[in-house]
């Protein structure tokens, strides 16, 4: 197991948004979160991502408490063995989008010309290599995320944290996200993580796992589970 | 669309809007009361003749100088209109806070059937309602501050002129006129923000400003490097070069250099930007690098003024530096003078100029303040309207700390060089009209013993004293340049550190589901 959840809760004030998920990743799985809207897919992906803090429960990364990490820790983690990729907005609207995908690899250390080569070589694998030097206010909703998951997986990140990713595309360019994402994911054995409340994108990964108002609905799980990691 | 549902419409807002209408309020208030006193200041009767400046005319009900005599009000007058300036731009830096969301609830009303005129007479009117109800509180403060400032020293004398009775033709314009003018202007800045039933639609600047704010520094500075070959080469050929010439010029060569740093605000932070970008090799000053190109007048407006401010108390430090070179140079005259006719010296009283530069250093002290509150308006303003994308980078890792020290580059990367050009001009242009300062020089008559003595020019008594040349080149006030310089800095950065309080709530996971 590289990520490994325990009786997770956590609630807005007085308004439960997660009540008790137990859930483990094996190393290199796919697995979708789905679930009606405001059942609590974004506040499990934050929590399992070390962006907030459970209010009780564990979070394990390879076995280590994530949960009980300092900010700084936490931080740390998330630009480096973490990949984040939010529905939209992420990329910073004044850089360009080959600046965009260097930036995790600069606050890493390496150098601006280094980290520039390796944005485009990734921008390139993305199809979206000739709007290197383009603004994501220049270029379409799909290219975008497209850059933007350039950006998660720059680093190489061990853990991938999508939630809603096509969330606000349209069927084929949703598609064409989606399907570089897990291309590239199973060439890097990278684990995901992938929240959708489309039961169709849910396809492409090899398992589905269902909330409903917090808690994980058994009746829908397993079935379909095309194949469960070691 | 009735009055009653624009103004409905106009008032309801959020937090962030009531804030916005009550720094409006209460700068409209300041504004009001400069305005009133300066209104006031002109309203001092003078008493004696008209046309008569002799001391006659001085009114010595006052302890200021400055106010005693007429000739030196008008001086007064330009002050404190000068310091509404800035109240004004804050002002107009506030209407800019959380106005994002205004432009939307704008366009919503668009959206339900309201004209541009219209929607841009809702945003006037709340601007004009704020404005006028803060004009009504500074009249208020003005004619409470009458009653209450009105205490007469041991000597009977004032500090302020509240013993003029209210001006109230004057006091009309002002409580009517900031209103209407900030109406206008609101209308104005509007102008680039089209509300479409979609949306908004901000025009912003695509194309890098242009350099030629460059051109007016460079102007002024020629103009004042005229003046003194101007004047010598008058007088080798002995005109009379008309009395107000030489003011005028210098007052156009100073407006063109505040003008060129004022409007070359934008253009200072786009070539910071252009240059930190080349030079960027951390996170940080890449993300400030391009924040500045992308959108170098955010917050120009506010940084005009502190650059303006610094012009100013640099160019008092030098005035400063040379009366009192001057003063020296004059003393050592006279004391040679004395020494040589065996009388004794008396000291002259230059005290009154040095309080004049005084209250001048207190006004530039006062927009100084007043453009670093505007100044962290406008950075407040710029990680608020941010607070997704940076909600976002630190959730996918980026420390705070990087976004910190990015607003610390992206202030200080035009702040520091400009601050340093407006420091040198400021200081250089006193200097065009007067590199050093002289006294004495040809020869002087004087009589031994009483003057009765001497009314016969044959009379032994009557002696000629030849006096030397005294000059000294004036020195370069360093001292009050450097603190003109730091103090200027410094108050950008404790109000970057103020600013970057907002940082914390404004990467809050709950940003991310903000659209
Ligand atoms: N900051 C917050 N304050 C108050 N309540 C919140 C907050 N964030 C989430 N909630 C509530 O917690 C519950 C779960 O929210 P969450 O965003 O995790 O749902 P979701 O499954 O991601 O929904 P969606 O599919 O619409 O994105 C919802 O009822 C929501 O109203
Ligand atoms: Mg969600």
């Amino acid at each position: 197991m590289i990520l490994q959840a325990r009786g997770l809760v956590r609630s807005y004030g007085a308004t439960p948004a997660l009540r008790g998920v137990t859930l483990g990743l094996a190393e290199g799985e796919i697995l979708a979160v789905t679930g009606p809207s405001g059942c609590g897919k974004s506040t499990l992906i934050h929590c399992l991502a070390g962006i907030l803090r459970p209010d009780a429960g564990e979070v394990l990364y390879l076995g280590q408490r994530v949960d009980t990490l300092s900010e700084a820790a936490r931080s740390k983690l998330r630009r480096g063995a973490f990949g984040v990729l939010f529905q939209f907005g992420q990329l910073v609207a004044e850089l360009t989008a080959a600046e965009n995908v260097a930036l995790p690899l600069m606050l890493a250390g390496t150098g601006r010309r280094e980290a520039r080569t390796a944005a485009l070589s990734w921008l390139e694998r993305l199809g979206v290599a000739e709007l290197a030097d383009q603004r994501p206010g220049e270029v379409s909703g799909g290219q975008q995320q497209r850059v933007a998951l350039a950006r998660a997986l720059v680093t190489e990140p061990r853990v991938l944290f999508a939630d809603e990713p096509t969330g606000a595309l349209d069927t084929l360019a949703g598609e064409q996200v989606l399907g570089h994402l897990v291309r590239l994911a199973r060439e890097q054995g990278t684990t995901v993580v992938l929240v959708t409340h489309e039961p169709r994108i849910a396809g492409y990964a090899d398992r589905e796992l269902t909330l409903r108002d917090g808690v994980i609905d058994a009746t829908g799980m397993g079935l379909t589970d095309k194949a469960v990691g070691a | 669309m009735r009055p009653s549902a624009a103004v409905r419409l106009a008032l309801a807002g959020t937090r962030t809007d009531a804030l916005r209408v009550v720094l409006t309020t209460a700068s409209g208030a300041l504004a009001t009361v400069v305005l009133l006193l300066a209104v006031t200041v002109l309203a001092i009767p003078t008493p004696g003749k008209p046309g008569d400046t002799s001391s006659d005319s001085w009114s010595r009900q006052y302890r200021l100088e400055l106010l005693v005599e007429p000739g030196l009000r008008p001086g007064v007058v330009i002050a404190l209109v000068l310091l509404a300036v800035p109240v004004l731009v804050l002002a107009g830096q506030c209407g800019r806070l959380g106005a994002p969301a205004r432009d939307r609830r704008l366009a919503a009303i668009r959206m339900a059937g309201a004209t541009p005129r219209q929607t841009a007479m809702l945003a006037a009117t709340e601007t004009g309602v704020a404005t006028a109800l803060g004009a009504l509180l500074g009249l208020a403060g003005y004619l409470a501050g009458r009653v209450l400032l009105h205490r007469p020293d041991a000597e009977g004398r004032l500090l302020l002129p509240t013993d003029v009775p209210p001006p109230w033709p004057g006091i009309g314009v002002v409580c009517v006129g900031l209103p209407l003018l900030a109406m206008a202007v609101t209308v104005v800045l509007l102008r680039r923000v089209s509300f479409t039933p979609f949306g908004v639609v901000r025009r912003t600047r695509t194309r890098a400003p242009r350099p030629w704010p460059v051109v007016l520094v460079v102007a002024g500075f020629g103009l004042i490097s005229l003046l003194q070959p101007l004047a010598r080469w008058a007088d080798r050929r002995h005109w009379t070069l008309p009395v107000p010439l030489f003011p005028i010029l210098l007052f156009v060569a100073v407006l063109l250099a505040a003008v060129g740093v004022v409007v070359g605000t934008g253009s200072v932070s786009h070539a910071a930007g252009r240059i930190l970008h080349r030079f960027a090799r951390r996170p940080a000053a890449l993300l400030a690098a391009r924040r500045l190109m992308a959108d170098p007048w955010s917050g120009s407006r506010t940084f005009a003024v502190l650059l303006v401010c610094v012009l100013f108390g640099a160019g008092a430090a030098a005035v400063r530096a040379w009366f009192a070179s001057d003063f020296a140079t004059s003393e050592e005259a006279s004391r040679w003078m004395a020494r040589a006719q065996g009388q004794p010296y008396v000291p002259r009283d230059t005290s009154f100029y040095f309080d004049s530069m005084d209250l001048v250093n207190g006004v530039v002290g006062v927009a100084t303040a007043l453009a670093a509150a505007g100044m962290l308006v406008a950075i407040v303003e710029g990680i608020v309207s941010r607070r997704r994308a940076y909600a976002s980078l630190v959730a996918t890792g980026v420390p705070r700390g990087t976004l910190a020290r990015a607003i610390l580059w992206q202030t200080f990367a035009p702040v520091v060089p400009a601050v340093l050009v407006a420091l040198v001009a400021g200081a250089a242009l006193p200097r065009g009209i007067a590199g050093e300062s002289r006294a004495g020089g040809g020869s002087t008559q004087y009589c031994v013993g009483d003057w009765d003595l001497c009314q016969d020019p044959n009379s032994p008594n009557l002696r000629t004293l030849e006096v030397p040349t005294f000059a000294h080149t004036i020195p370069v006030p360093f001292a009050d340049l450097a603190v003109v310089g730091v103090g200027a800095l410094a108050a950008v950065l404790l109000v970057v550190g103020a600013g970057l309080l907002v940082l914390r709530s404004a990467t809050s996971v709950d940003e991310l589901r903000s659209a």
